[in-house]
């Protein structure tokens, strides 16, 4: 069954076209990656889903349907019972998962405080038990403030407290992107166990075909807010059919047998394909 | 080339055009001025508004239209003087003091505390009163409250500055440091000072104004706006357009500045967001 | 007089402590000869931006020497520093950052040809005096359009406002430029355009590279011989026909699993 399904989503930023006509579908259990570089409307597909569109953006047309139910025109109220619950994020910017003052223990009980109505022994227990699932050592974190933790634990926990009510749809927008190499592997792979414990579906957005290469099911490549490839990520890596999705996973200078020169197509201008 | 003043968008350009039009009619008061400011007449005295007397005579036969114009010469003339000096010496030690930083810095920032730590009017005040009456004493009590907040701005901007990359850079480039300073601070500190100084000038009006008025300022026979409602006081009931008049000038040219200010600021802000990208 | 032969930069021994005396650098020895490409990896925090730093000397050295040909750089005083360091250049992580918001590209670019008149390129002769047909030049070299000579830096992108930051860095002819993690900030379909670019110029004009990443892969594609940077040190250093052998340390083969997968 399909937990998230979009489409035909159309946005704009006035007459600038953001998101142009993306349909996409995920399945429980599934890991989607939504590949494209700064500019092609990911992170603004990501962020339509939960609610959190930026006021400058409208919606010209589409639906967004979570398990069959269109969330498309709700209201702030209803989004928010529905994010944490059914629909968690994880951002790059793992800082501000957490807020600086409060105790991680203290965020968790919180949080599952305002969406429960859990006894505090079981909300202590469940919490132990998910920082512990993170590979980080459970006791210690529940009492250490966000500063004491080092960016991977932080992205950790962080990656605990949008998983521990067992939503539905993780959302991760490049949550790697400001960690080492190593970290990422490890974060990557612990996103990856938690999928397969919980059966929730997972949409990873990244600018980076690496991250993705292991663990995603399907993939689809965004470029200027159109999906230019959309499939089975073996099918894609293998014989991709766009000549940007081919651009892509050339400019990945391979470690063996490595080449003097990198393939790299002039297919659009270069500025509205850069970050700034 | 006016006309390309008037139509063009850029921030500056405005100020230039303000200025221009200020000067302009500051310069030609010479021309303008229908009499003597200082030209006293017992015969014509506390005369009403009239063909003759634009705006009058005082209570000495003085006509009022000409001592306003004079006085406008004086005001904004001596406030611009006062800003000039303000920023010559906020400027640089800032630049200084920020760029340098270490114990410099410390030991520039304690003076500067110093400063901030008492009120502007005050300081004025005990200030230009130990020195004594006098507009040369005046100038020096407001130029030393005033410096301090240029310094500060300057600094602030170079602190952030000197971190980036760019800076690193202009020193691989083999520039020395007063060259850092004048090719790279410069430019960026131009814009916050200007917004800055823009919406001084008008409390440096008011303060001159005001210590004149108290009589710590220019002295009586001058036709200084805050010497004017001084003497102008007096004969309230009777005519009041003695102190109405200065006082409506140093309110319609308080008023322009601060929107001048405001506008700069305003435009300032949206390029940093563009600058920001 | 040290005996150099082929080698530009030679660092021995190097150590940076911080304010609190923890070490960023710990004793760190490299040589980069003539017309290579040093390659350096090390994930964030491991000391490499300092290390590039020092060897700027942008940072004053605790301990250890450096040797540009046959000048010792750190017995050099304050004062003739920005003589002694005309043969080295560099190009930083975020572009943005390391060109002034509020001066045009001519000027940006022109900078280090400004300040120093004495050095003449040979790839300027014919028009040594004309500054403009200078800066047009060097942009040509990195493939950018010469109308962006009035522009401001807002109005590129970034990967254009590295290809200017990387012709500033040649136009003064350096004998080493340092890149400090110079593709970090931009879209991969840029970076894979910027190491070309990068890879050309350093066939043409046969300039000596250091090239600093946490990205293994483009290290490697990059540089003939890598060294590996944990926590201050020099943990590993190969050749790129060693880079998969038994031989190499397991903090090398871990990051060797990542890039791989």
């Amino acid at each position: 069954m399909s937990v998230l399904k979009i489409e035909n989503l159309t946005i704009k930023k006035q007459e600038e076209t953001i998101v142009d006509n993306v349909c996409i579908d995920i399945k429980a259990g599934e890991w989607l990656a939504l590949v494209g570089e700064s500019g092609s409307g990911k992170s603004v597909t990501a962020t339509v889903i939960g609610g959190l569109l930026p006021k400058a953006l409208k919606i010209e047309s589409g639906n967004i349907l979570l398990e069959n139910q269109n969330i498309l025109n709700l209201n702030e109220r209803a989004f928010r019972k529905i994010r944490g619950k059914q629909i968690s994020y994880i951002f790059q910017d793992y800082q501000g998962a957490f807020s600086p003052f409060i105790k991680i223990g203290k965020q968790f009980d919180e949080m599952l405080a305002s969406h429960t109505t859990w006894k505090k022994r079981e909300r202590v227990e469940l919490t132990l038990h998910m920082l512990d699932s993170v590979n980080l050592s459970a006791q210690q974190v529940y009492n250490n403030y966000p500063f004491q933790l080092s960016g991977g634990q932080v992205q950790r926990a962080a990656i605990a407290i949008a998983t521990i009510l067992k939503p539905k749809l993780l959302i991760a927008d490049e949550p790697t992107t400001a960690l080492d190499s190593l970290t990422s592997l490890k974060v990557l792979e612990l996103i990856y166990n938690l999928k397969e414990q919980t059966g929730c579906a997972v949409l990873f957005i990244t600018h980076d075909l690496r991250h993705v290469k292991k663990y995603a099911n399907n993939l689809s490549i965004m470029l200027r807010g159109k999906l230019v490839e959309y499939g089975d990520k073996k099918e894609i890596v293998e014989k991709p059919k766009h000549e940007y999705t081919k651009q892509l996973l050339s400019a990945i200078p391979p470690l063996r047998n490595s080449p003097t020169r990198l393939l790299t197509i002039n297919t659009e201008k270069e500025k509205e394909v850069t970050i700034v | 080339m006016i006309q390309t003043l008037l139509l063009s968008r850029n921030p500056y350009r405005v100020v230039i055009l303000v200025l221009l039009a200020l000067s302009v009619i500051l310069m030609t008061v010479p021309v303008l001025v229908p009499f003597d400011p200082n030209h006293v007449d017992m015969g014509n005295r506390l005369q009403p508004i009239s063909v003759e007397h634009l705006l009058g005579t005082d209570h000495l036969g003085r006509d009022l239209f000409s001592r306003i114009l004079v006085g406008a010469q004086t005001t904004v003339g001596t406030s611009i003087f006062v800003l000039s000096i303000a920023l010559l010496i906020g400027i640089p030690i800032g630049l200084i003091s920020g760029y340098i930083g270490g114990r410099i810095d410390r030991m520039m920032m304690r003076v500067v505390d110093a400063f901030l730590a008492f009120p502007d009017y005050l300081v004025a005040i005990v200030l230009s009163g130990l020195l004594g009456p006098g507009m040369i004493n005046l100038v020096i009590a407001i130029v030393t409250v005033k410096w301090v907040g240029y310094t500060r701005l300057v600094r602030s901007t170079v602190l952030s500055e000197k971190q980036k990359d760019y800076i690193a850079g202009a020193k691989i480039n083999g520039l020395s440091s007063f060259q850092i300073l004048l090719k790279h601070m410069i430019p960026h500190i131009l814009g916050n000072v200007m917004v800055l100084a823009t919406l001084d000038i008008g409390k440096i009006i008011l303060m001159i104004a005001a210590l004149s008025y108290i009589g710590l300022g220019a002295q009586p026979p001058s036709p200084e706006w805050g010497a004017m409602l001084n003497e102008g006081k007096s004969f309230f009931y009777n005519a009041p357009q003695l102190m109405i008049i200065p006082g409506l000038s140093i309110m319609i040219i308080v008023f322009i500045f601060n929107l001048l200010g405001d506008y700069l600021r305003d435009r300032f802000d949206v390029k940093d967001q563009k600058g920001g990208l | 007089m040290k005996l150099v032969g082929n080698s530009i930069l030679t660092a021995k021994n190097i150590t940076k402590k911080y304010a609190c005396g923890h070490k960023a650098v710990d004793s760190i020895s490299l040589e980069i000869n003539k017309g290579e490409c040093l390659g350096l990896v090390g994930e964030s925090g491991c000391g490499k931006s300092t290390l590039a730093r020092c060897l700027l000397l942008l940072e004053r050295l605790d301990e250890g020497e450096i040797w540009l040909k046959e000048t010792p750089l750190h017995e050099v005083h304050r004062g003739t520093i920005r003589k002694a360091r005309k043969e080295i250049q560099a190009v930083f992580q975020n572009p943005t950052a390391s060109l002034n918001p509020k001066l045009k590209i001519m000027d940006s670019l022109m900078e280090a040809l400004d300040f120093q008149k004495d050095i003449q390129p040979c790839f300027f002769n014919g028009f040594q005096n004309d500054r403009l047909k200078k800066a047009e030049y060097l942009l040509d070299m990195v493939g950018i359009s010469k109308t962006y000579l009035h522009s401001y830096p807002h109005e590129l992108s970034g990967g254009q406002k590295q290809r200017v930051l990387i012709a500033r860095a040649l136009s003064i002819e350096p004998s080493l430029i340092i890149l400090d993690e110079p593709t970090a900030s931009l879209d991969v379909s840029i970076q894979a355009k910027i190491l070309n670019l990068l890879k050309d110029l350093q066939d043409q004009l046969g300039v000596s590279y250091l090239f600093i990443s946490h990205d293994l892969a483009a290290v490697n594609f990059m540089s003939n011989r890598m060294m590996v940077m944990q926590q201050g040190k020099i943990v590993d250093e190969c050749t790129k026909q060693d880079l998969f052998s038994d031989e190499r340390h397991t903090y090398t083969r871990q990051l060797l699993h990542v890039f791989e997968s």
